[in-house]
């Protein structure tokens, strides 16, 4: 069984189509990066996976059910994008209210160590700094002992230390055979806290698969040199190229397989060519061309 | 649920304007009014003022603590993602108003009591079991329709407006329906203002009461209604606040 099945699912605010025929399973004990440009329908996909929001048709199933069904049942906790605390509680009685309202808890000091609050357990939420309060809303989104977290940009307000460390505590919590799905637009933490990327843009689907699959599924490398007045004609055809590119006096062609792009471009051609480089996509490059504007 | 409700009643506690409004208040102008008027006689009934005014704050403080406890921080709590997070948890949506409610009523207590204590202890007020029992039970169950008024403030303002709007009804239900200067020394326009208000239905049970006399039936019907409205009112703001687009 899946622990997410979307299938068909389309939102639209008015005439604005937000998530646009999304059809996508996850599997249970897997960890999933929703990689998206901003606007590309990451919030709104999580909101429907809560029954937060509603699809406008098409339907959502979490371990079998129902949304309301899977949050009545407490099979789902969820860090949203923006939210803070009640100012007079501690850090303590927060997360202890909200481990109590679920079926099957985690237990409260373990709740507190995974989210490195032990020493801020008594502390008042209107004393916490920004960072504070997300590892307290990653607390309140574990306690419940969820077999699915859901991560809407969680380490948006983090410093640099502070994601390193959330994202070892989200790593531990996935180690317990929980399934995850986070998102994010940063393509680094898709890459090294995910076993599988699914990048979203305009509401779709436009790549799914491990980092290096999508790195490699798209323009692969980047061969570049000087080509001055002559022709680019039948680069497109040399073996692997799959975009040619020309920017002044350069011509960059996209080539899953460089070196046999690179050995046509010698013997097959006339070309003079000169100042040859070759580039490595990283995932930058792969979801620019993914989730570029078509 | 309990639990829920335990955490409602400790986070106000702890809230600097509940306690100020609602605890430190009514005390505070009780024990300045009762001072300067206490032993005056109310020629129609032969109360002394002391247990009038005891009446008086007393209702005033139960109207705070009712509203006060209800509409910002619910307000506040839809604004800020508190709600969101109640609603992605096992708790299901009829717990969170009714938890409120009974928080809300439950806050009231500590300045009827207060009040009541203060008449006591420093105007030497005293009355037969019944009438504290009746006078108490009555001032409590009646804050329904004011906790009703706040959640429906908080269910469909953002908090810095449900703030003013919260203090302008507060206020103003407690200065139009006599509790800070009795209603027959009110302009006729005022006074007629009054008589519909439910502050006043509310409090005029309270004095009743306290000069021996059974409620007046049309308080009673008045304060009921007002209970019903804006108890149906409350309902269709918080599902209209809750609902799932």
């Amino acid at each position: 069984m899946n622990a997410i099945a979307f299938s068909g699912v389309t939102k639209k605010y008015g005439d604005v189509v937000a998530v646009d025929g999304l059809t996508l399973d996850i599997p249970i004990g897997s960890t999933v990066a929703l990689l998206g440009p901003n606007g590309a329908g990451k919030s709104t996909s999580i909101n429907m996976l809560l029954g937060l929001l509603r699809p406008t048709s098409g339907d959502i199933k979490v371990f079998g059910n129902g949304p309301d069904q899977a949050v009545t049942r407490g099979d789902i906790g969820a860090m949203l994008q923006e939210g803070s605390l009640i100012p007079e509680l501690t850090v303590r009685e927060s997360v202890d209210f909200i481990r109590r309202l679920y079926p099957d808890p985690l237990p409260l000091d373990e709740v507190l160590r995974m989210a490195d609050l032990t020493d801020l357990a008594g502390r008042r939420a209107d004393k916490l700094s920004g960072g504070q309060t997300q590892r307290v809303r990653f607390a309140l989104a574990i306690a419940g002992g969820p077999k699915l977290l859901l991560l809407d940009e969680p380490t948006a307000a983090m410093d640099v230390e502070s994601r390193r460390s959330f994202w070892d505590n989200m790593r531990a919590y996935a180690a317990q055979g929980r399934t995850i799905v986070f998102a994010t637009h940063y393509l680094e933490e898709a890459d090294e806290n995910s076993d599988r990327v699914v990048v979203i843009a305009r509401g779709q689907v436009v790549a799914d698969g491990t980092a290096a699959e999508i790195k490699s599924g798209v323009a692969g490398h980047a061969v570049s040199f000087r080509l001055g007045s002559q022709s680019a004609a039948g680069l497109d055809a040399l073996p692997g190229v799959s975009a040619v590119e020309i920017q002044a006096d350069r011509v960059t062609v996209r080539t899953g397989d460089p070196d046999a792009t690179v050995e046509a471009l010698y013997r097959k051609t006339t070309l003079d060519v000169r100042d040859l480089q070759i580039h490595g996509a990283d995932l930058e490059d792969a979801f620019l061309a993914l989730t570029k504007e078509s | 649920m309990q639990h829920y409700l335990k955490i409602e009643l400790l986070r106000m506690f702890r809230n600097k304007r509940y306690v100020i409004f609602v605890v430190v208040f009514p005390v505070v102008f009780y024990l300045l009014y009762s001072n300067l008027w206490g032993s005056e006689v109310d020629q129609a009934t032969g109360v002394k003022a002391s247990v009038i005014l005891m009446v008086s704050m007393a209702a005033y403080g139960a109207l705070a603590a009712s509203i006060m406890s209800s509409a910002v921080p619910w307000a506040q709590e839809r604004q800020s993602g508190w709600l969101r997070q109640l609603q992605i948890t096992p708790l299901p949506g009829w717990a969170i108003i009714t938890t409120k409610l009974i928080a809300s009523m439950v806050l009231v207590l500590p300045s009827l009591l207060l009040v009541g204590l203060a008449a006591v202890l420093t105007q030497h007020v005293s009355l037969p079991v019944g009438e504290w029992f009746g006078l108490i039970g009555a001032l409590w169950i009646g804050v329904i329709p004011f906790v009703a008024l706040g959640l429906t403030i908080g269910s469909l303002l953002p908090p810095d407006t449900a703030q003013p709007v919260a203090m302008i009804g507060m206020f103003g239900l407690a200065l139009l329906g006599g509790l800070w200067f009795p209603v027959d020394i009110m302009p006729s326009a005022m006074k007629s203002i009054a008589h519909v208000l439910p502050s006043y239905d509310y409090a005029s049970i309270g004095w009743n009461i306290v000069a021996g006399d059974a409620p007046e039936t049309s308080a009673v019907l008045g304060i009921a209604g007002w209970a019903v409205a804006l108890g149906a009112l409350a309902v269709l703001a918080y599902r209209r606040a809750t609902v799932r687009a």
